[in-house]
């Protein structure tokens, strides 16, 4: 090989480096164009593009998410087991805070996550345009709806989806009384006894924007005055209502009912006919991963039904899974058992979220 | 040789080593402070970093927020109270009377700082929650109307967040009420002056400097508490300076700018009462440890002792017992109740925290963050009160406003400016243990500095300044006089160092990395995503191994500690 083509100047070493440290930035805004599907093997019983044995002398994946400490336990062990030579290590935070952290390490070149899972479409969006996510195109993907992932593909998929209806303490409402419809939640019976969430939560946002559609503006302005208490978390909405010290959760999610009803709490879930606020998880490989093929073959795994099994049986996860093929929830119920309420129009979702934010803290007293 | 003569005679004189100590602490606080000063001025896109247009729109918002700020002044001043009223009883039963079991009473009476806030907040929770709180299902099972204690209102947040972040009054009170000399006292009553006439002319006017600082140290714990008005304070939609800005920085988009103002904005609270502190320190004279040797004597209080064991037992009875009986005994159900159901009962929770690797590795990590935190602390935080009380340095002042800045802002704030600033640092800490130890130290200066100056007060400059005649370095003045005076001081500044450490949360959230993971905000993340009944088993856990390394620590320092002149 001549000398001339592989000489590199220390001028060629500064200037590619000061190329890869803006590539973020430079990234910023630009459209990406659809990408074709990688090549894919087959590794256990899913399609990976990731390449399996320099994932695992990566020997690592780091994983950034906003579920809850045992929940990503679950996640995280049912990959070690199907990859025990890959360590697995994760952040746990709130979306805005988790968001808030790596947009902060990015910017700073810091590049410490693998995987980003997020419960809010608007960050993620964000996050995609800010070139935070690397556009992989999952071989899993051919299993999802392109409504299920990002546009264009490749960038985020749903990994799974939450929704929520209304739930009470039997001991505290009697069944004649109790909710059956979302405008029942404004009875003056529940002022002072009932909850919901924080503006911190995407499925706070999802049921404001939804029922707003529904219903109008004035539903919420009614519904301030039932003078609702407001938390950051399912776990701490079901363990109020289950302990009695809320009456009613106006945002009760499914998959914390069924967790509250295993431990023989005294709630009943209510699914108004007119539909259940629903919104994703969406996970993504991010852009300039320290481990970038074990992080591909994590998502892989995550969206193959090896790792949605474990999304949709795990009773602290319960997520429903939005495969073509997926199987029943550990409830034996599958999503399309339910009528799901999702925006008709996500890029006026997402343009309402400064407004949700503002509305919410005011009606929470905040 | 010449100049290998001069390099062996070369000894780092106070001066230089004052102007790199106080230099170096002087940067480890201003370097994030500056930080979150520029994001209290970003008017632009709040995520920006640098920010891209600066203003002072932050500050002008802030009236929206007066509520809050008026509910965090209420609750800190009424806790405040209620924890140096209860400290300084505390610390004057056990360091100035002869109350029986004195020394176990003081060793147990410092264990409400070690229960962690959060845990307290949790247990009083399900104590005293209107509905679901036990004693309130026993009022109601005896026949009871509504609720008996209701723990949510703004004065039963006051009153956890004084038990469990304000126990801390009782340490800082109670070391300089040991390094008192008793003659004074004595001298009160042998003139003819009751016990408690002279405990409130005698004994409270001398440990003034140590009852002010942890006023002033206690009040800012206070305006920067989180655990009590987070567990408490939303079921009853009432916030505070800090719950407010979690939940700031919590929202998409996270709203760092305002959030840093609203921190800002109460670090004119801390300079005024640095201010104050600094006046009064500066116009009276508190020495009380002079040339003269004395042995600290207990005040005999006759028949008095018997009640006043009875008030340490209560104390301890409500600050330590009862919490931790009503975790353990919600730790094993499924759904915590008041009246036990045999079908209720459960290991699982333990079996699930036990498996769940970041209790095991945070709990390591803490430990061990807490044992070089306080050890570190200790030598540099006695260096600086000895720099700024002592030293006659020129600028002292100055560096003890600077040191005082993390006290001033909420911890969770204070650790989103070591963010930015860390990040960027060449050296790559970030995301490991290193940065969670440099955090603790900066955030704990105030702690530290106000413990050991408490009593370096008391300590009559007389004693140096004779060494100093006598022909001793400053080296070996600081070895033989100064430092064994501070034992006492130091000591409690150690333990409270290792328990902040261990129990720290708002730094913390921010600054864990992947493989850099302490234990309360794991508690915490916990009490978020599962259960009070699982959060209470990690709680439990936690305290039993803080409780495991202090008993061995304890035992250490007793050896370490002993006395000559006793």
């Amino acid at each position: 090989m001549p000398d001339h083509e592989t000489s590199i100047t220390r001028r060629q070493v500064l200037k590619t480096a000061a190329l890869l440290a803006a590539a973020p930035m430079l990234g910023a805004g630009q459209p990406a164009a659809a990408q074709a599907p990688v090549k894919s093997t087959k590794v256990l019983d899913f399609q990976t593009g990731a390449d399996v044995a320099r994932a695992e002398q990566e020997g690592e994946v780091v994983y950034y998410s906003h579920d809850g400490e045992a929940g990503i336990a679950a996640l995280l062990d049912g990959f070690r087991k199907d990859f025990p030579k890959i360590k697995t290590s994760y952040v746990r935070a709130q979306t805005g805070a988790l968001y808030a952290k790596i947009t902060a390490e990015r910017s700073a070149n810091r590049f410490v996550a693998d995987v980003l899972q997020l419960s809010d479409i608007s960050p993620a969006i964000d996050f995609q345009k800010k070139g935070g996510y690397e556009q992989y195109v999952s071989p899993e993907h051919a299993a999802y709806k392109a409504a299920y992932q990002s546009a264009p593909g490749g960038y985020f998929t749903w990994a799974g989806v939450t929704f929520a209806g209304i739930a009470y303490n039997r001991s505290k409402v009697k069944p004649e009384q109790a909710p059956k419809a979302w405008k029942d939640i404004l009875s003056p019976a529940y002022k002072d006894g009932i909850s919901a969430k924080l503006s911190t939560s995407g499925m706070q946002h999802m049921q404001w924007y939804t029922l707003r559609k529904l219903y109008g503006a004035d539903f919420w302005q009614e519904f301030a005055k039932q003078r609702p208490k407001g938390f950051d978390s399912r776990a701490q909405l079901f363990d109020r209502l289950a302990k009695g010290d809320d009456r009613v959760c106006a945002l009760a999610e499914y998959a914390g009912y069924t967790l509250f009803k295993e431990k023989g709490a005294e709630i009943d879930f209510v699914a108004p006919a007119d539909g259940l606020p629903a919104t994703p998880a969406l996970i993504g490989v991010v852009n300039r991963a320290p481990h970038p093929e074990a992080a591909k073959l994590f998502v892989d795994w995550a969206l193959s039904n090896r790792g949605q099994s474990v999304y949709q049986t795990q009773t602290i996860l319960l997520y429903g899974s939005v495969r073509n093929d997926a199987p029943p929830m550990a409830t034996g119920k599958k999503l399309s058992d339910f009528k799901l309420l999702f925006p008709s129009d996500w890029t006026d979702f997402q343009a309402s979220h400064g407004t949700f934010v503002k509305e919410w803290n005011a009606l929470m007293g905040l | 040789m010449d100049d290998l003569a001069r390099a062996r005679r070369f000894r780092p004189g106070p001066r230089l080593v004052s102007l790199l100590v106080g230099g170096a602490a002087a940067v480890l606080v201003l370097y994030p402070i500056a930080f979150l000063i520029q994001a209290s001025l970003s008017t632009g896109d709040p995520q920006a970093r640098p920010p891209d247009a600066y203003g002072l729109d932050n500050f002008a918002d802030l009236p929206r927020y007066g509520h809050i700020f008026g509910n965090t002044v209420a609750v800190a001043v009424a806790a405040t109270a209620m924890a140096i009223v209860l400290g300084f009883v505390m610390g004057w039963i056990l360091s100035r009377t002869n109350v029986p079991g004195r020394g176990t009473l003081e060793q147990l009476m410092a264990l409400p700082y070690y229960v962690t806030p959060l845990m307290g907040a949790l247990a009083w929770s399900l104590i005293g929650s209107p509905s679901g709180g036990f004693l309130n299902q026993v009022w109601r099972a005896l026949g009871g109307e509504a609720h008996l204690i209701d723990v949510t209102t703004p004065y039963g947040i006051a009153w956890v967040m004084a038990l469990f972040e304000g126990s801390v009054a009782f340490v800082m009170i109670g070391a300089v009420m040991k390094s008192m000399d008793p003659a004074l006292e004595e001298a009160s009553q042998v003139l003819g002056a009751g016990r408690l006439r002279t405990m409130l002319r005698i004994t409270l006017p001398l440990v003034m400097p140590g009852v002010l600082g942890a006023a002033i140290f206690v009040f800012a714990e206070m305006l920067g508490s989180f655990s009590a008005a987070l567990v408490l304070g939303l079921p009853s939609r009432f916030y505070v300076v800090t719950t407010a800005m979690y939940q700031l920085v919590s929202q998409y988009p996270p709203q760092f700018p305002r959030a840093a103002a609203m921190g800002v904005s109460l670090f004119a609270v801390m300079f005024a009462m640095v201010y104050v502190y600094r006046r009064i320190v500066q116009a009276g004279s508190y020495a009380t440890i002079t040339g003269k040797a004395f042995r600290a004597r207990a005040m005999d209080v006759g028949g008095l002792r018997w009640p006043l064991l009875a008030v340490c037992g209560a104390y301890l009875a409500i600050a330590v017992l009862l919490p931790i009986v009503t975790l353990a005994y919600a730790s094993v159900q499924r759904l915590a109740t008041a009246f036990p159901r045999a079908d209720n009962f459960t290991l699982a929770n333990y079996q699930t925290a036990l498996s769940l690797d970041a209790v095991r590795t945070a709990l390591w990590d803490s430990l061990l963050l807490g044992f070089g935190t306080a050890s570190i602390g200790v030598l540099l935080m006695g260096f600086l009160a000895w720099m700024i009380y002592r030293s006659r340095l020129p600028g002292v002042g100055v560096i003890e406003y600077v040191l005082m800045f993390p006290q001033a802002v909420p911890r969770l704030v204070f650790a989103f400016g070591m963010l930015w600033a860390w990040l960027i640092f060449p050296i790559p800490i970030y995301g490991t243990l290193w940065l969670l130890l440099i955090a603790y130290l900066t955030v704990f200066l105030p702690l530290g500095l106000r413990t050991i100056a408490g009593v370096m007060l008391q300590i009559d400059r007389s004693l140096e300044e004779s060494a100093q005649m006598c022909g001793a370095s400053w080296g070996y003045r600081m070895r033989t006089v100064t430092m064994p005076l501070l034992r006492p001081g130091l000591i409690a500044a150690w333990l409270l160092l290792f328990v902040a450490s261990v129990r720290e949360l708002g730094a913390s959230i921010l600054l864990m990395g992947p493989k850099a993971k302490v234990i309360t905000p794991t508690i915490v993340e916990s009490w978020f995503s599962t259960s009070t009944e699982l959060t209470a088993a990690m709680a439990l856990l936690q305290t039993l191994a803080v409780g495991v390394a202090l008993v061995l620590l304890f035992t250490v320092a007793r050896r370490a500690a002993q006395h000559p002149g006793e």
